[in-house]
């Protein structure tokens, strides 16, 4: 079952992942500045961000314990493990067997717990501030991330990802169908939330009424700062092809060859620079958000996944 | 009647679309967002309407589905729209329930009209769902006019059960005669009218579109 191809897929998908996070971040940066009439940082800015934040010493508060040290590291790996559940540019994960999409959910939410166990661990006010409003979100966040990705598995017969994507992308474009465009606009909402983007949070500022991700790892500096952002622009990337390819996964590779890698690869990098252009035409085009209203604006998205689901059961007459 | 029409992908995605639109009245705050999200539903009911006189041929949906767009998508949201300019009032709207559980009701209404329709027994699955969708926009428009304070609102969910109407009728028995279509959208012109006036009324009145101040005795 485990032979020496299917190793490769999987160092391949890890590298991908680790390369093509900042690049996404950048793009995404670059669109935003664009839609502003700004020139921008260029879209390798990221890279140079982490490689900067590599050669820095850490400085860390003397009343910290071991959390503070493990959580980053923790939050990399659970967003890392999620990625190799996820199918990126080959729909035949080797570690699908592993773990299903209930399993990348908890995976996002165990490295969601650890920040926020490592925000509340030095004692400021801000992290715990950035600890119990990411809490509140995620609160919100979970329950439509599943149900929305549940409407897919309801219409496939199955919760394993890479079955998903297998399935709808040889449906072709019959699989569009309404709980197909609920569940994505639901979980498209999810992803601004999960991301961090403007409705819900400020991925720019450091304000201290608004920000929730940045008042958490407000703490680090250096080498660790460096890991957190890294597993921040991986999350978003996970979640952004978990949108590109269960919903859309047309163009994905479903055996190992070098053309079908390759096509699977710059169709994923087009499909995902088009949600990141929609995520930045929503940051552009919306103010943020006071924080108590987001109840609202995730409701919405939980009410939407819930409709796909009936709509579902609606349509299939169960 | 065969059934091609409301079994077809176009059709449900339609339907769907109308639901979210609802929806959006629901989870919006303020005024011009729900005349918006009127507007669109009554665009995708027009849409409706002319697949629906496309794959009959009859000339009298197609009247009926120009009569949707020109009356429901465009003037009855200008009406709405001058009404809120011209009384200047509060951009927001003022709630009894509020967005999330309104939602949340929202989507328990949906749920019931579904088991009230498939109790029918007399349907095929396929028009089932723009049955059920029509008998939760029914249901959802009295929900808002109950559920919010400004006189605009309650305006706006009496069109949206007569969207509902619309949807279920059409989807059942592909349409009114035209003479009933005709007599339909002039009453639901005029009513609009009507309320707008009064609205005015009750705004110069009370100085507020507020109906929970019409409790208040004004001598």
């Amino acid at each position: 079952m485990f032979t020496l191809s299917s190793l490769g897929i999987v160092i391949f998908q890890v590298i991908i992942i680790i390369v093509l996070a900042p690049l996404l971040s950048g793009i995404i940066k670059k669109i935003k500045a664009f839609f502003q009439i700004r020139k921008g940082p260029g879209i390798f800015q990221p890279y140079y961000d982490i490689a900067k934040l590599m050669r820095k010493d850490s400085v860390v508060s003397e009343n910290v314990s071991w959390i503070f040290h493990a959580a980053p590291v923790i939050s990399f790996a659970a967003v890392l493990t999620a990625g190799l559940l996820i199918p990126i540019y080959i729909s035949d994960m080797p570690f699908g067997f592993a773990g299903d999409l209930i399993a990348v959910v908890y995976l996002l939410a165990l490295a969601r717990f650890f920040t926020a166990l490592a925000s509340l661990d030095a004692g400021s006010s801000f992290g715990g501030m950035g600890g119990s409003r990411e809490m509140f979100v995620a609160s919100m966040v979970e329950p439509a991330l599943m149900l929305s990705i549940f409407a897919i598995a309801l219409n496939v017969g199955s919760t394993n990802l890479s079955f998903i994507s297998q399935a709808v992308s040889s449906m072709g474009l019959s699989a569009v169908s309404p709980y197909h465009i609920l569940a994505f606009v639901a979980l498209f909402i999810i992803a601004i939330a999960e991301t961090g983007r403007i409705p819900v949070d400020n991925p720019a500022t450091h304000l201290e009424l608004t920000m929730i991700h940045e008042a958490m790892i407000l703490e680090y500096s250096g080498k660790q700062l460096a890991i957190v952002e890294l597993g921040a622009m991986m999350k978003q990337l996970l979640v952004f092809s978990l949108l590109a390819n269960i919903f859309f996964p047309w163009g994905i590779a479903s055996e190992i060859s070098a053309a079908g890698i390759a096509v699977a690869l710059a169709v994923f990098l087009i499909k995902i620079i088009i949600l990141g252009a929609g995520m930045a035409i929503v940051e552009t085009s919306t103010a943020k958000w006071r924080l108590f209203r987001l109840p609202d604006l995730l409701s919405v998205s939980l009410m939407l996944s819930f409709l796909a689901i009936v709509s579902f059961i609606i349509v299939r007459g169960v | 009647m065969e059934e091609i029409v409301f079994g077809s992908g176009i059709m449900q995605l339609l339907i769907a679309l109308i639901l979210v639109s609802t929806f959006m009245i629901l989870g919006s705050t303020r005024l011009y967002s729900c005349v918006r999200a009127f507007g669109m539903q009554s665009f995708l009911l027009a849409c409706v309407a002319g697949i629906v006189a496309f794959s009959t041929g009859k000339t009298d949906i197609y009247i009926v589905a120009f009569l949707t767009l020109a009356i429901k998508a465009a003037l009855i949201p200008y009406i709405f729209i001058y009404i809120i300019r011209e009384i200047k009032v509060k951009r927001e709207i003022d709630l009894y329930v509020n967005i999330s559980p309104s939602l949340i009701i929202g989507g328990i209404l949906v749920v019931i009209s579904y088991y009230l329709i498939r109790s029918i027994n007399l349907i095929t699955e396929l028009s089932s769902f723009a049955l059920s969708a029509s008998m939760s926009l029914v249901s959802i428009g009295l929900f808002i006019m109950i559920s919010r304070k400004k006189a605009i609102m309650q305006m706006l969910g009496i069109l949206i059960m007569e969207n509902g109407l619309f949807l279920g009728a059409i989807s059942l028995t592909y349409g009114m005669p035209l003479l009933v279509e005709l007599g339909i959208f002039f009453d639901v012109l005029i009513g609009v009218l009507i309320m707008g006036i009064l609205i005015f009324r009750i705004n110069r009145t009370f100085e507020t579109i507020d109906t929970d101040m019409l409790k208040t005795l004004i001598g």
